[in-house]
């Protein structure tokens, strides 16, 4: 140890080592693939948290607790309705984009209701969603603006891609995949590894990088 | 004409059905209704009356109950809880085309639901709205929740004739296209008198359902021709062509019947509630005695 242990409260978890009843929502290592077809590597390690209020009271960021990404509803997956739930280790560096969102727009953001993590599992997830790897947000509302109007939506779309030029935000228009009464912001497939995590030792499935 | 005292002890009469057909067909002329139907089904006496039952009429929002009956049909089958949380979210796809539409604040009674937007309300939360202030958003979401074609299938399973649902609410494109819900007095009845009997699932889940019909909020139909002492578990419907109410009627010391009046009218025609109320006294009379007559 070459340094202090991270502060955050929550047990890290290798998916592949819990029951099968969380591996078999939580798909760790497993794949999905996304609408162009391409197939993508779904986290393996993740916060573990023991009880709402440990999640209402344990922040990613100075501003959005754990419970804001954990918020869905009777279409997750049975085993994740109740406690102990799970959230992948990236959701902690959503939470620090949204963060600047938050300064940017100098006031209150809300994610919604199935708006954080949702599992593969999840009935409303089809594919590679980025909601999977704990990096995607919708966000319902900014401040007292209900995001469900293109000009609101628009606006804030806008400040985003100030902020953060690098995530990408959900094209405005009422068709299947597109958006009109949420913003959708995403960092993409990001998959975050902890220093504490126990990590792969060489193997075959690693035999064929050049690398 | 209206009784508005207690009800006595209830003795049954010799019911006449021709009287009160008698009598809803001068209503009807009197109301200037372009059509009325009216089915009575009573559980004291098992006497069952049948006024135009069989016409289709556009269910506005009697259509709830059945919706109501689907969501308890997935209960039953350990799919949702009355505590299961549900995500609120004002889209929904048309069913003419599967485009998105809203349902709109200024048309919906109970705008607690849309405040709820972005958040999640329970199951029974949503049906509680759904039924007692007519939430459209509750309405949809809970048929979004359930599926159309499981709350049809769970009517079928039930042998329930004259109930075709077809779409959710305020999609003003399938209206626009044709595609409506349809009910009929007869086959509404039968779904309250199935409620009534305690067979809808379960006694406990049919008393659930008969708890969240009591608790309605509009009573200017069906209970506005009744006695101060009669309970009604009820749902009414109105559309600018269509004004309607169906319920249990429940008076002391008597088995309940169950009462569908629905009408019809040229838009903006007609004293719409103070019709379905007189319906409504003319089938308390006749089926109990009019304790003023």
């Amino acid at each position: 140890m070459t340094g202090p242990a991270p502060s955050l409260p929550l047990r890290l978890a290798d998916g592949r080592r819990l029951e099968r009843r969380y591996r078999d929502v939580l798909l760790p290592d497993g794949i999905l693939c996304d609408h162009a077809g391409q197939a993508r590597l779904l986290p393996r390690y993740f916060y573990e948290i023991e009880s709402w209020d440990q999640a209402r009271d344990t922040y990613l960021s100075p501003h959005f607790a754990v419970a804001e990404f954990i918020h869905t509803d009777v279409r997750e997956a049975p085993p994740l309705r109740v406690f102990p739930r799970y959230i992948p280790c990236a959701t902690a560096l959503l939470a620090l984009a949204l963060e600047l969102l938050r300064d940017a727009a100098g006031t209150y953001v809300h994610i919604g209701a199935n708006g954080g993590y949702c599992s593969p599992r999840h009935a409303r997830v089809g594919g590679a969603s980025p909601h999977c790897w704990g990096t995607a947000a919708n966000i319902y509302r900014i401040g007292d603006t209900y995001l469900d109007t293109h000009e609101a939506i628009a606006r804030y779309a806008s400040i985003v891609r100030e902020v953060l030029p690098t995530a990408w935000t959900r094209p405005l228009a009422p068709e299947h995949d597109r958006t009109d009464d949420h913003l959708h912001i995403d960092l993409g497939y990001v998959v975050s590894v902890p220093r504490e995590a126990a990590g792969e030792t060489y193997g075959a499935k690693l035999a064929g990088d050049p690398l | 004409m209206l009784s508005r005292s207690p009800a006595q002890p209830q003795v049954s009469p010799v019911f006449v059905p021709a009287q009160l057909q008698e009598r809803l067909d001068e209503l009807q002329l009197r109301s200037r209704a372009s059509a009325l139907a009216v089915s009575v089904v009573d559980l004291e006496t098992e006497v069952a009356f049948h006024y135009h039952a069989d016409r289709w009429f556009h269910a506005a929002s009697t259509i709830k109950v059945a919706i109501l009956l689907g969501v308890f049909g997935a209960i039953f089958r350990g799919e949702l809880l009355p505590q299961s949380r549900v995500h609120v979210r004002n889209r929904f796809l048309s069913a003419y085309d599967g485009s998105p539409y809203r349902v709109r604040m200024d048309r919906d009674a109970n705008a607690e639901v849309h405040r709820s937007i972005g958040r999640t309300l329970r199951v029974s939360e949503l049906a509680h709205a759904m039924i007692t202030t007519s939430s459209n958003l509750a309405t949809n979401l809970l048929l979004d929740l359930v599926g159309l074609d499981v709350v049809q299938r769970t009517i079928d399973g039930f042998g329930l004739e004259g109930i075709d649902l077809r779409r959710g609410v305020e999609d003003e494109l399938a209206f626009e296209h044709g595609i409506n819900n349809r009910v009929t007095a007869r086959g509404l009845a039968r779904l309250l008198w199935l409620i009534g009997e305690e067979r809808a699932f379960s006694p406990a889940l049919s008393g659930q359902i008969l708890d969240t019909l009591h608790e309605q909020h509009f009573k200017s139909g069906i209970p506005a021709g009744l006695p101060r002492d009669a309970r009604v578990a009820h749902k009414t419907g109105d559309i600018s062509t269509v004004a309607h109410d169906a319920g249990l009627v429940y008076l002391p010391n008597r088995r309940p019947y169950a009462l569908v009046i629905l009408t019809e009218w040229a838009p903006s025609a007609g004293d719409r509630s103070a019709t379905i109320a007189a319906a409504s006294y003319l089938a308390y009379a006749a089926l109990v005695g009019d304790p003023e007559a």
